[in-house]
C-alpha cells in the first residue's frame, strides 16, 4: 500500500481524510486509483488535458517525482506521495 | 474568516519588515472550524526568487512539503501563505493570481517604509482567475 497525504483544502473530497491508502506500482497508478475512488478530486489535480495542472508538484518520500521518472516512477510498499502547490507571485 | 493569533502574527510582520525593501514569504499553521481558520503558527520560508526580489517572491516546493509535515506533527494543518508587498497596498497582483493555488488563504501585508501598514487575505478560486478577499483578524 501507498501513502497519500492529502493537503488540507482537499480533503473535502475525500471523506476528510489527511491521509488516503492506494494500491498501485507506479505513482500514476496511485494517483488514477486516488481518483477513481474520489471522483471531485480529479478536477482540482488535473486540467482538460488530464494533466498535472502547472502548480502541481508530485512527491514521492523527499523527491520530486519530476526528477525520477515522473508518473511512471515505481513504488515500494510504504512509501508516500505528497501533494505539493508551486506558489509564487510579486506585485 | 481567517484570524491570526498574536504569536504567530508578530512572526510574519517581523519577518516582513526584516526582509524590507525585498519580498517576504511563509506559511501558516493552524486549525479550522467550520468557516473559521485560527493561524497558529507562522513559518519563516526563504524567498527563493532568484532576481530582484523586491517585487517578487517564489517558495520552494520542498519547503511547503515541510512546513505540510510540521503542521500534520503538531496536530494542525497548513492553512494558507503569507508574503508582503514592500511600499505599496495589500492587493492580490496579476502575478499573485497567476502563480497562486487555490486550495490556500493567501495574506498579503503591506510594508511602508519598512514597517508594517495594512493586510488583507484572499482566495483564489478554481480556475485562478479572481481571489476575492476573506475576512481578516489580526
Amino acid at each position: 500500500m501507498t501513502k497519500i497525504l492529502i493537503p488540507t483544502p482537499l480533503r473535502q473530497f475525500v471523506d476528510k481524510k489527511d491521509t488516503v491508502e492506494v494500491t498501485g506500482s507506479t505513482v500514476g497508478e496511485a494517483l488514477n486509483a486516488l481518483t477513481a475512488a474520489h471522483s471531485e478530486l480529479k478536477k482540482h489535480l488535473y486540467n482538460d488535458e488530464g494533466k498535472l495542472r502547472s502548480f502541481v508538484n508530485i512527491y514521492l518520500n523527499d523527491e520530486d517525482i519530476r526528477y525520477i521518472k515522473k508518473e511512471a516512477t515505481p513504488l515500494s510498499d510504504g512509501d508516500t506521495i505528497s501533494i505539493v502547490p508551486s506558489i509564487a507571485g510579486g506585485r | 474568516m481567517i484570524q491570526i493569533q498574536p504569536e504567530a502574527w508578530q512572526v510574519m510582520v517581523s519577518h516582513a519588515q526584516a526582509t524590507y525593501p525585498n519580498e517576504c514569504c511563509g506559511a501558516m499553521l493552524g486549525t479550522i472550524d467550520g468557516d473559521t481558520k485560527t493561524v497558529k503558527v507562522g513559518v519563516v520560508i526563504e524567498n527563493a526568487f532568484t532576481g530582484v526580489q523586491h517585487e517578487r517572491y517564489e517558495l520552494r516546493p520542498e519547503d511547503l512539503l515541510k512546513a505540510d509535515r510540521e503542521a500534520r506533527s503538531r496536530g494542525m494543518d497548513l492553512i494558507g501563505i503569507f508574503h508582503s508587498h514592500p511600499d505599496c497596498d495589500a492587493y492580490f497582483s496579476e502575478t499573485d493570481l497567476k502563480n497562486s493555488c487555490p486550495w490556500y488563504s493567501f495574506v498579503v501585508l503591506s510594508i511602508y517604509k519598512g514597517q508594517f501598514h495594512h493586510a488583507n487575505s484572499f482566495l483564489p478560486n478554481a480556475e485562478q482567475t479572481e481571489a476575492p478577499k476573506e475576512e481578516l483578524k489580526y
